[in-house]
Parts: C-alpha cells; structure tokens; sequence
C-alpha cells in the first residue's frame, strides 16, 4: 500500500550504539502522515521495540539472508485506520 | 543468537543507582596515586603497609566499586534478572563499600584495632548484601556465555571476600590461622583472576563486539574459556593437595587462559567493522597488551630464578594486571556506561525529540577523553619504570591521581549535561 517514496530509508549498519537509535528516534521527528521508516541494521535492536511502543508506533521486523535486519516502522494509528 | 536477546531497558534501575557507585570509584584512584606519591615505597615490596592499602584502594575502591555499580545496571538489562529492591542494596552496598573501603586502607597505614573492626563489618555488610542479593539475581538469569561467566565470576568474589574477612580477623589478631602465607596467596589469585578476570572475560563477550562492531567471540572460546580458568582456580587455591609439579601445570594452564583472551581480543579487535578512533577502544587495546606483557613477565620469572624471587617481580605483575589491564578496562568502559545512561535516561524521561537533547557521543568531550587517556597511560609507565629507578614513583603517583581526577570531572561533565537538559534522578 505504501509508494517508496512515503518511505524513510535509514542504513545503521555498523554504527555504534546506541547510534541507530538515535537515528530512528531524529527520523520519527521528521515522519509526516502516511510516511513509514525502513531501519538496516546489523544487529536486532530490542531496546528500540519499547521505546517505538511508547511513542505509538509500531514495527515489523525480518531477518534478511545476509543477516543483516529490516525493521518496518509505521504509526500505530495509521495501522489501524 | 543469545547474546543481547534479552536486552531490555524497561528492567533498567534509576540512574542514581549505578551512577553513585560510579562517581565514587575515581575518588579511591586519585587516593591510590596519592597514597604512591606520598608513600614511594609502596612500589619497593609487595608487604609494605602503604602497598597493601594501595592494592586496596585499586581494588576494593576502583575496581570493585564500579564493578558492583555496574552489574546492579545490567544483570536487569544484559540478563532479565532484577535484582531485589535495588535502591536499598545500593544504599547499602555503596555506603558500606566506601566507608569500609576507607577503614581497611586506615586498618592497613595506621594499624588502628578499630579500623579493623570498622573495615570488617562494612566490608563483609557490603559484599554479603550484594553477593545474596545477585545470586537471587544470577539464579533466574536468561542463560548466556555473559551469565555463565558472572556466575563464575561471583563465586570468584565470594571466594576473595571469604578469605578476605578471614585475612583481617587474622591481622586484627582476633584470630590465627593454620597458614597465612596460602591464605594470601589465594585471596590475591582469586581476586584478580577468578573475579576481575571472569568478569571482564563475560562483560567482554557482551560489549566488545556490540560497541566495538568487531566479530564475536569463537563460539568454542566463549563457552570454555572462563570455566577452565575457574577449574585451574580452584585447583591452584588447593595447590597444597597437588603433586609438586601439579601447581606448574596448573600456572601454565591459567597463564594460557590469560593469553588466549588477550590475544582473541586484540585479534577481534583488528577486525572491526569502522575503523573510527575511540578511546574505550584504546583503553582495551592497552588493557589486552598489559595482559600479554604479564604473562611475559610470569614466563621470566619461571625461566630465571632470580628475577621470581626479586621483589620488583610481584609488584610488576601488580602494576601490569592492576594499572594497565584492569583499571584501563573499567576506565575505557565509564566513558561508555555513564554517557549512555545519561543519554538513556534523559531521552527515556522527556520522551525526547531528536535534537532536543545531546547524542551520547556529546555527553563527554572527546578531547578531555583523549587527554585524561594519555595521561593515564603516562602513569602506567612511569610507576612500571619506577620498579626499575625509584625516583620515577612520585611523578608516577602523582600522573595516576591527575588521571584518577580528570577522569572524575570528565564524568561529571555528562552528569551535569544530565541535569542541564532536565534529567531527574528518580
């Protein structure tokens, strides 16, 4: 449903943490209506999933074959509506 | 994929529970130095009272003070295993550590009967809470190569606090004991090994590869390493059941255990992902090449005779594995433990925006990192130099306490950053 350019890519492979997060928290700062955030990293970042939840987003997670990780970030409210 | 599963920051205590342990440890290091500064023979033997109060304030002021503070941090995050009522365990456990920390090196200088007494009960109220109250802890813990290593580690301080109390009753003369000599011998070698040793091996399978972004450790290395070395431990403390060369396999066997983590490390270490300048990285790379170098010096030592039996021999293993490995490893890792957390409490409390407040990275200025570094590593070399030509002691102490002291402010700089952005303690 989502056109790519409604997306924000974030590449946080190989940074240091807590780097990518701070990165995902300055992205959902910029996010507008509609708008989803496609975080690389090299890593699962598990201290990010509560941090996402509290501020009312929600995520979706896959393992890619280079082990490396795509997190889907997306408002919880557009989800539901 | 064990490692950092269970990575979980709502399990985190208030930040003024690590944090007051961590602002302390400093203080005892700039002590340590001044204590060598004004006391230069404490680097002529290992049995001088300034050296034992000096060894003291290393490693039950520095090492042991932010080591306790950091695992109340994160034996909740790294293993899910709260621990129970954390504000009062470390009311507890900081009060009693500093104020018997400090009676035990007076105990020592001063040879005081009520210093003793003071020293004891602190100390064994401080290590005893913490020791019941992470083994609650590490018992419920999500499995790990970092758990199991805490957990060997553990039974490596209880061990070294053991033998510690029975070592003081002893010199308060409340007690005698069948031989003091092995007494010693095996409280020293479990301290520095079977407890900073562990720990560091299991925090170092969790960090170096998470803030490093080197490889991870070999699987087969993680899972053996530290529990060999605790087997040769606990070997080496009964040496008086071993056959007579049983105690050189052992020293072998756990000198081997050194290098290889060492080595390992360095190795990881070359192989990381960015090649950016750190300074924690630096304090490691320092840390690991002190390791190598005090096995070097215990390989002399079985080579030549002379050189074991000389005094300076202890005193550079002393410098080596105190100086340059363990208090650079936790050195290195406050400049990475306290801008997190002040990072991390602040974006947690004010549900920053991005750019509201300072990235970790601002919490500290990198220049007085890299200037405190050096002059840490000038310590280091001029109180192993002073080993060799005593008049280097001073200047030595004095390096050292500088260093102990810009460290403190440099922390204090994150903490008042903390503040300024609006952190609360609670």
């Amino acid at each position: 449903m989502k056109d790519p350019a409604g997306e924000i890519v974030l590449d946080a492979r190989g940074l240091e943490p807590p780097e990518p997060m701070e990165r995902v928290l300055q992205a959902l700062a910029l996010l507008r209506p509609g708008q989803t955030i496609r975080l690389l990293l090299h890593r699962e970042p598990f201290p990010l999933y509560p941090l996402l939840a509290q501020r009312g987003y929600g995520h979706a997670t896959r393992r890619d074959a280079d082990g490396s990780y795509v997190i889907l970030i997306h408002p919880l409210a557009t989800e539901a509506g | 994929m064990s490692q950092g599963a269970g990575l979980s920051f709502e399990q985190a205590p208030p930040f003024s529970v690590p944090l007051r342990f961590l602002l302390t440890a400093p203080l005892f290091l700039a002590a340590a130095g001044g204590l060598v500064a004004f006391h230069p023979e404490a680097l002529a033997s290992r049995w001088t009272a300034p050296a034992l109060a000096l060894t003291h304030a290393l490693t039950l002021g520095f090492l042991a003070m932010v080591m306790l503070g950091a695992l109340m941090q994160m034996l909740p995050v790294v293993a899910g295993a709260t621990l129970p009522a954390p504000r009062a365990l470390a009311a507890i456990t900081h009060v009693g550590l500093t104020l018997g920390t400090l009676a035990l090196l007076a105990g020592f200088l001063f040879a005081d009967a009520l210093a003793w007494l003071a020293a004891l009960g602190l100390l064994a109220t401080a290590l005893g809470v913490f020791l019941v109250a992470s083994a609650a802890a590490l018992m419920r813990a999500v499995a790990s190569d970092t758990v199991r290593g805490i957990r060997l580690a553990w039974v490596g301080l209880a061990a070294t606090a053991g033998l510690g109390v029975a070592l003081a009753a002893s010199r308060a003369g409340w007690t005698t004991l069948p031989d003091v000599a092995a007494a010693i011998d095996a409280h020293a070698l479990v301290g520095l090994l079977g407890w900073v040793l562990l720990l560091v091996i299991a925090v170092a399978y969790q960090v170096v590869p998470m803030f490093q972004l080197t490889p991870p450790y070999p699987p087969r290395l993680a899972r053996w390493l530290a529990a060999v070395l605790a087997a040769a431990l606990l070997l080496r403390a009964g040496a008086i059941l071993l056959p007579p060369g049983g105690v050189a396999l052992i020293d072998g066997v756990l000198a081997a255990g050194v290098l290889v983590f060492a080595l390992a490390t360095l190795r990881l270490q070359a192989q990381r992902r960015r090649r950016l300048a750190d300074v924690t990285l630096d304090y490691w790379r320092i840390a690991m090449a002190s390791l190598v170098a005090a096995v070097m010096a215990w390989g002399a030592a079985r080579a030549w005779p002379a050189w074991a039996g000389h005094d300076a021999y202890p005193l550079l293993l002393g410098v080596l594995f105190l100086g340059g490995f363990a208090v650079s490893v936790v050195n290195g890792m406050l400049y990475k433990i306290v801008p997190f957390l002040a990072w991390f409490h602040l974006q947690a409390q004010l549900q920053a925006r991005a750019g509201s407040i300072p990235t970790m990275k601002e919490m500290i200025s990198q220049r007085a990192m890299r200037g405190q570094f050096r002059l840490h590593v000038a310590a280091c070399l001029l109180l192993a130099g002073a080993l060799a030509w005593p008049p280097l002691a001073v200047p030595g102490g004095v390096a050292m306490a500088a260093s102990a002291l810009w460290l403190a402010a440099n922390l204090a700089s994150a903490v008042r950053r903390f503040r300024a952005f609006g952190g609360r303690w609670a």
